[in-house]
């Protein structure tokens, strides 16, 4: 298959539509899934799997006919007409954006990938383990135990 | 083209197949394993690369629906509310399952004496005691010992942070006067055994590239290769051959990594492909001597099929609850409506798991399991900004009652890259479960406020989550009567007296725990019975 081909035109309608459905943060310097490119990302897909790409240039076509641009009733009103090729569409556009690791950090979660270094998680001393399960452990045992004499009732158990 | 025949024939090296091998080391016997899938090199795990959550959903998705790899075969859902999921190779699916380690309880083992319902297990808790304390040496499980709902037992090593969400929550049920207990983990909170400690990466189901979590690739697997086990890998067995004069099984057809179909012959065959790809095998075996699949004269095989049908419920809390930091599904494990009682409005119980948060792009695509995505637009920007980082949650994890009708049969369209017919679940959640469901979801409510939650999420009470089914029990179940069940006490078919099952399928009722742990005691269980009546094996 070839790259879906991405005139500015379309590129600029689907970077519309997309800071639409992410949109930014200027308080926190977030930027929009237009702003961060996840329009690369969504042609890299479509070029590999047909049924995307299909829906896209549907999405796309169908988008470029709404006479009042891009706003957040276009995009409902797109969502609406055609709700699996929208549904498509966001999956994806979710999975570029937050595949970036500068997308991560902005929401708490680390920009590198995971191992090999992972997170630090400072291990719970073991008096204060102690002191947080002292008031389950103050309950006693409450399993039942059938093969322990008298056990077959809730809250018994012997041995 | 035929092998040398070899004196055990293991398929499958997942969980079970690895600790039956380790069992019968000793004996000295030939051992051979058949396994459709490969070992996983270390430039394949995802969670190396800056985009790892995108693995989630292709290559590393825990559906094989969704993966479509090779050595994956695809199962037929649609009749079914929850689809299996799995993991094909070296390890099986301890490469992407969570570590989580629960035991099953002593009254798990007794349910019809007790409560009336399911059928009582032919061993008890005792019985396999010894051999959960030997799996979780060689496995390298991390936890609290003196937990009061289970028989006293302590974990070989110490517990791995609760962190600030189980904190969080622990003291919440303090509040509430209930039950808690950090959990038990196959995942190393020390280095051990040569493994390293877990780095609290958050993604446990992309596989533990550090080796901390405890599959079998890192624990069983190379302990068993140097040992002389030998492990044949991208070999799919396609049907198990009987003897038409002695009724025993005599070993497989295969396919094998150069395309051919190969015969190798075997003294016993042991089947360790877990809850839905044992059924299907023994089910496509069919002969004269067993027209409806092998050793099926119970019509069992296939039937009674349970996995643990789940629901989670979130709350927001007032500060970031780090939850991507550590092992996904484990921090501490509450028993308080594990046991039955009647006043609840349905038998058995269910646990109140606090699994971690999961990673931004899981949780936007709905969470780990589910595909319902969060709502666009400035609805996103206000969730992922102040909800998703101020969030803990109790997932709710139902026992599953055994049910005739919930079953794994034979697709008669759908087959593998093989031709090998797929496995079709049909599957539907009970009235029971339903109930229990929905206690679970309000008890979670007031777990999360008593834990200073400022709000709960809404959830839909009428879903559970759909790829959910990594339990796959009850299809080939264990029983003292040939007429109610497929395997006898100590795992063996009471049809076909060299054939053993030592997975999830011989489980004769589903706990409401994860089952890892219990399946690896009873292959060591069955392994230590083999051994036993080595002399008079097959008699």
């Amino acid at each position: 298959m070839a790259d879906f081909p991405m005139p500015p035109k379309e590129r600029h309608l689907l970077a519309s539509i997309l800071d639409q459905l992410i949109p930014g943060s200027c308080e926190r310097n977030i930027p929009g899934a237009g702003e961060t490119g996840v329009a690369d990302y969504l042609a890299h897909v479509a070029a590999r799997r047909s049924r995307f790409d299909t829906a896209l240039r549907r999405l796309l076509a169908r988008a470029s006919e709404l006479a009042d641009g891009i706003d957040s009733d276009a995009i409902r009103r797109l969502e609406q007409s055609m709700p699996m090729e929208f549904a498509e569409l966001l999956t994806e556009t979710y999975k570029g954006y937050y595949s970036r690791p500068d997308m991560r950090a902005k929401v708490g979660v680390g920009a590198h990938p995971v191992h090999p270094s992972g997170y630090e998680v400072a291990q719970e001393s073991a008096e204060f383990m102690d002191s947080l399960v002292e008031p389950v452990r103050a309950r006693g045992p409450f399993y039942r135990d059938p093969s322990k004499a008298g056990g077959g009732r809730d809250g018994e158990r012997s041995g | 083209m035929a092998s040398d025949p070899v004196d055990v024939l293991i398929v499958g090296a997942g969980a079970s197949g690895a600790a039956i091998a380790w069992s019968l080391l000793e004996t000295r016997m030939r051992i051979l394993c058949l396994e459709q899938g490969d070992h996983l090199q270390d430039s394949d795990f995802p969670s190396r690369r800056d985009d790892y959550e995108l693995a989630r959903y292709a290559e590393f998705s825990c559906d094989p629906n969704v993966r479509k790899l090779k050595q994956d075969y695809p199962i037929n859902s649609e009749g079914s509310c929850i689809t299996p999921v799995n993991w094909n190779g070296v390890g099986g699916s301890t490469i992407n399952f969570l570590g989580h380690w629960p035991r099953m309880k002593p009254s798990d083992f007794r349910t019809r004496s007790l409560d009336g319902v399911g059928e009582d297990w032919p061993l008890d808790y005792h019985d396999l005691a010894p051999f959960y304390d030997m799996n979780d040496a060689n496995t390298g499980v991390s936890g609290l010992g003196g937990n009061p709902a289970y028989p006293d037992y302590t974990p070989p090593l110490p517990p791995i942070p609760i962190g600030k969400l189980g904190q969080t929550l622990a003291m919440g049920f303090n509040r509430l006067g209930w039950h808690w207990w950090p959990s038990d983990v196959a995942i190393l909170s020390l280095d051990h055994d040569g493994r390293q400690r877990c780095v609290n990466a958050g993604t446990c189901d992309l596989g533990c590239a550090a080796g901390a979590k405890g599959g079998t690739n890192f624990t069983y697997w190379p302990v068993l290769e140097n040992a002389g086990v030998e492990l044949r890998t991208n070999a799919r067995v396609r049907e198990i051959l009987v003897d038409r004069n002695t009724g025993l099984a005599k070993g497989v057809l295969y396919h094998g990594s150069d395309g051919q179909v190969h015969e190798q012959r075997a003294e016993m065959v042991v089947m360790a492909c877990n809850g839905v790809g044992t059924p299907r095998m023994l089910l496509h075996s069919t002969s004269r001597l067993f027209p409806d699949g092998l050793a099926n004269r119970s019509g069992l095989v296939g039937k009674n099929l349970m996995f643990h049908p789940l629901t989670g419920i979130s709350g927001v809390f007032d500060e970031p609850m780090k939850g991507h930091e550590g092992p996904m599904a484990c921090s501490i494990l509450s028993q308080e409506f594990y046991e039955s009682d009647p006043s609840r409005g349905f038998v058995r119980g269910y646990g109140l798991h606090s699994g971690r948060s999961t990673t931004p792009m899981t949780y936007a695509l709905g969470g780990f399991g589910i595909d319902d995505p969060i709502p666009w637009g400035a609805e996103h920007r206000e969730i992922m900004d102040n909800v998703y980082p101020y969030l803990a949650g109790l997932t709710v994890v139902t026992e599953d009652l055994p049910e005739e009708h919930n079953s794994v049969t034979l697709d008669p369209e759908l087959t593998d890259g093989d031709g090998i017919p797929a496995p079709r679940i049909s599957y539907r959640l009970s009235e029971n479960t339903r109930a229990m469901l929905k206690h679970g979801e309000d008890r979670a409510n007031e777990a999360l406020l008593a834990a200073g939650a400022r709000r709960i999420l809404p959830n839909d009470s009428d879903k559970v989550w759909r790829r959910a089914g990594w339990h796959q029990m009850g299809t080939c179940r264990m029983g003292n009567d040939p007429k109610n069940s497929v395997v006898d006490g100590w795992g063996r078919s009471h049809d076909v007296k060299n054939l053993f099952i030592v997975d999830g399928s011989i489980f004769v009722t589903s706990g409401a725990v994860n089952p890892t742990a219990t399946i690896q005691a009873l292959a060591l269980y069955i392994g230590d019975r083999i051994k036993t009546n080595i002399g008079n094996l097959f008699d």
